[in-house]
């Protein structure tokens, strides 16, 4: 429906009513600013000199009970309401494209009690982790949620894409560190999930709303778990011959134990990133481990790996590169040393058994190098599990075509190819970045029938359509 | 705009970057999304592309503290404050600030001071009567302090009178360039007014600068302009530091978290002399983010235009004190004094050093 002036103004002075005349905006700063996200294609667009599409209204609710108010206008008008956390994600999920409202989290920024009896703080959903993180180091503790966007995303972002750390090997992934959610739901019910995460009461209502992008409701508050500050971290460089013998030297240390550190990148990785700001100029697949917790049994852990790893032929580099590394970890993402425009350039990050991953990873290698010869491919391997682990492959092209649109064509184009070969060969959509308007139309490919699910959940709770339309295939 | 080679370099660098989001203090304090490094770069890169007007963007310009915070945080290290200067030098000269930026300099082309109804305080004016006669050592008080801080600056002079030392108050204190340098950036006003300032600085021996704005513009900025001052600078907080013995000041065992301010803390590294006069008088405990990781507490030029912000950005500083387990918040700058004097928490009280050692 189009809005003529006096039914927008009407709509805007109801959603002031909601959340306050200040915290409401229609100022061109605020439209511009949630307009781009880390998606590749929305700066390509706005570096191009071209407006993304832009949401007519700006709000910004305090609480759950805002949200549901400005959630119940939404509907009733039938207005698109996107929510926007940090706005760190590469994948376009934040990113208004049908206009209407943004609802902006960060005000909801509380962090309401940190409970050091069960281990968790609870904090509004707009928290940036960064913050959370320092409430807990004050009490001596840790997130231990460490992912390169820690300083600028939000606790609710990192949920609802389903974001992942450096140090998840050992803790584990976003999903792994939430007790209890608050969720609006679209029609403005305000309702928490299970007061434990492990239960045998039906299905896990977090784990529904964990990675479903603001399309079924939106989280406005959280307990994220805390942790004991390790009395030890050891790192360990280690150089592989090849990546086959890595792979298999991983799984078998996984059968043993959990280090918090495991990042196995290729040769064109170890060649080009590490060697720049590690310093590692060795040719092979450069491993970087860390172990940590109590010092009697991380000593123990580090004999075993270091054994483990040595009947692979891996050479044991010391503890002094991964030392740099996790030193640097954040500085790979800052302008200069990232990649960054003109340069084209994504992340297809996957994950299989490992049973599939070497050839998922061979074979998009290939896939995009055979198919795309103006790209270069890099990858690296940073989130295990006893059972399998992700890959981080990037593709990077010099020479992008001026023209936008042709742009948007040959970026497509190279995902479509890339995520179908993951996905034909055993890997998923995504691995930890989430699936937005980047991937959606490969959704239906990835899930086939089982689609069907996501779609009448989204039916029964959005049945106007109106949440974050156009995200995740829905 | 007509920004420079390094601004449009700088803007770009910074314009889909967030990786010092956290600690921008507007940002903190309001939650909005257009109060952070990356969101100022990516409206005046399209306002570079001919994509946007300067003045659709020239508010969020003035959202700015020019902290220095995102700066020291950058690892690759772009400079936010380099390009907003730039940008408000643009604004200003194309005609394009907003009004109440506008009205502030209208202030200061009639009164030499950007703050309005810029009437001096009775008491403020008897005590710098005490102080007319030419001694050796200047004390400079600054705008902020003398408009917007009037009765604490009353009593630093009284304080600096306990130490013994013989001084002088400048009966029309000139603006140092700090306050003009900050609503229009590096221009020819701005450096007009520090040519002025440092003939005042030159007649001293020494130059005790109560506003640690003003200490930081007259060692930094001057000198990158070519105005030379000779005499030699110290700063209020370290002065008193030194003198502590002199004061006979009581420990009454109270918790006490030192606020730097950045320009103290991040841009003059002088952050030992609070602490010391904090220890004097109480027991330091120290806010997470301090020193050169400082966090701002207010800003009385900011106050002007947007109040409840710095309502809200002292609120935040409060609670960064309190859950350091601090009573007290001391405040070094009459500027950060100046907002955080009218704002109430619970369990922390805001003092100067005036206020802290005079009680
Ligand atoms: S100053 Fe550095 S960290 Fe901040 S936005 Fe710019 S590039 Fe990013
Ligand atoms: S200078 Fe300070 S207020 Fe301005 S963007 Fe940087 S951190 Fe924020």
């Amino acid at each position: 429906m189009e809005f003529n002036e006096f039914l927008f103004t009407n709509v805007l002075c109801e959603l002031e009513d909601a959340v306050g005349r200040e915290n409401c905006s229609v100022r061109e700063a605020d439209k511009i600013t949630h307009s781009v996200d880390y998606f590749w294609l929305s700066r390509m667009w706005a570096d191009r000199g071209k407006h993304m599409p832009e949401a007519d209204v700006v709000v910004c609710p305090l609480n759950a009970e805002e949200t549901s108010k400005v959630l119940k206008i939404a509907n009733y008008y039938k207005i698109p309401v996107t929510t926007w956390g940090g706005g760190g994600g590469t994948q376009g999920g934040a990113i208004p494209v049908a206009g209407g409202i943004v609802v902006d989290t960060k005000r909801m920024d509380k962090i309401y009690e940190i409970n050091t009896q069960s281990m968790y703080i609870e904090c509004g959903a707009g928290a940036i982790y960064k913050h959370v993180e320092w409430a807990a180091n004050e009490k001596g503790y840790a997130t231990m949620h460490y992912p390169s966007s820690l300083n600028c995303s939000t606790v609710g972002g990192f949920l609802a894409h389903r974001g992942i750390g450096v140090v998840s090997t050992k803790y584990g992934k976003i999903d792994d560190m939430v007790l209890q959610m608050e969720i609006v739901l679209p029609n403005g019910d305000i309702i928490t999930t299970s007061p434990a995460p492990k239960h045998a009461a039906g299905p896990d209502l977090n784990q529904i709303f964990i990675g479903s992008e603001g399309t079924l409701g939106i989280i406005t508050k959280a307990q994220m778990r805390i942790y004991e500050q390790p009395e030890v971290r050891y790192f360990r460089g280690f150089l592989f011959r090849d990546m086959t013998s890595a792979f298999r030297a991983g799984k078998e240390i996984l059968q043993k134990f959990k280090p918090s550190v495991m990042r196995l990148y290729d040769e064109a990785e170890t060649g080009s990133l590490i060697k720049k700001i590690v310093g590692v100029e060795k040719k092979g697949a450069f491993m970087n481990v860390a172990v940590e917790g109590v010092k009697e049994i991380t000593d123990v852990e580090l004999k075993i790996l270091l054994e483990t790893f040595r009947k692979y032929g891996a050479e044991d580099l010391g503890a002094e590169y991964g030392e740099k590394w996790w030193k640097e970890k954040i500085t790979f993402f800052y302008p200069g040393h990232m990649m960054d425009l003109p340069e084209m350039f994504g992340t297809m990050d996957t994950i299989a058994p490992y049973d599939k991953i070497e050839k998922i990873y061979r074979e998009m290698k290939k896939a995009i190098e055979t198919n795309f010869p103006m790209a270069r491919f890099i990858a690296h391997f940073s989130h295990w599990y006893e059972w399998g682990c992700m890959i981080y492959d990037r593709f990077i092209v010099d020479d992008v075509p001026k023209d936008p649109k042709e742009a948007m064509r040959l970026h497509n184009a190279i995902w479509n190819c890339g995520v179908r070969t993951a996905l034909k060969n055993g890997g998923v959509v995504n691995d930890h970045h989430g699936v937005g308007i980047k991937l959606g139309r490969l959704m239906k490919e990835q899930y086939g029938p089982a689609m069907q699910v996501f779609t009448g959940l989204k039916k029964q709770l959005d049945p106007n359509g109106i949440m974050n339309p156009f995200k995740l295939g829905l | 705009m007509n920004f420079t080679e390094k601004a449009r370099k700088h803007i770009d660098s910074c314009r889909f970057c967030w990786m010092c989001r956290h600690i921008c203090p507007i940002g903190n304090a309001t939650g909005q999304e257009r109060n952070n490094a990356r969101a100022r770069a990516l409206c005046l890169s399209l306002v570079m592309r001919g994509a946007e007007k300067p003045e659709a963007v020239a508010e969020n310009v003035y959202e700015c503290a020019l902290c220095s915070a995102c700066v020291k945080e950058c690892a690759t290290g772009w400079d936010p404050v380099y390009f907003i200067l730039e940008a408000r030098k643009e604004l200003a000269t194309e005609g394009k600030l907003p009004s109440y930026i506008e009205k502030m300099l209208d202030n200061y082309e009639k009164s030499g001071c950007v703050y309005s109804a810029a009437e001096e305080n009775v008491s403020l004016t008897e005590a710098k009567k005490r102080h007319s006669i030419k001694t050796d050592t200047l004390f400079l008080l600054s705008h902020a302090a003398i408009y917007r801080d009037c009765a604490d600056t009353v009593k630093s002079i009284e304080l600096l009178e306990k130490t013994g030392i013989k001084f002088t108050v400048a009966e029309n204190e000139p603006s140092s360039g700090a306050d003009i340098r900050f609503l229009i950036g590096d221009t020819g006003e701005t450096q007009e007014a520090a040519r002025n300032c440092a003939k005042l600085l030159n007649e001293y021996k020494t130059v005790i600068f109560l506003n640690p704005d003003d200490a930081e513009i007259v060692v930094r900025e001057y000198k990158e302009w070519g105005t030379e001052v000779n005499a030699k600078l110290v700063t209020f907080t370290s002065f008193i530091a030194a003198n502590l013995d002199k004061l006979k000041v009581k420990n009454k065992g109270v918790a006490i978290a030192p606020q730097d301010p950045f320009a103290l803390g991040r841009e003059l590294n002088e952050t030992e002399p609070l602490r010391k006069i904090a220890a004097a008088a109480g027991k330091v405990t120290e806010m997470l983010n301090n020193r050169k990781d400082t966090f701002i507490a207010g800003s009385a030029i900011m106050a002007e235009y947007m109040p409840e912000v710095m309502k809200a950005v002292a609120l935040r500083r409060f609670g960064d004190a309190a859950a350091a387990g601090a009573e007290v918040m001391l405040t070094c700058s009459p500027s950060e004094h100046a907002v955080v004097k009218d704002v109430a928490f619970d369990g922390v009280k805001a003092l100067s050093v005036a206020e802290l050692l005079l009680e």
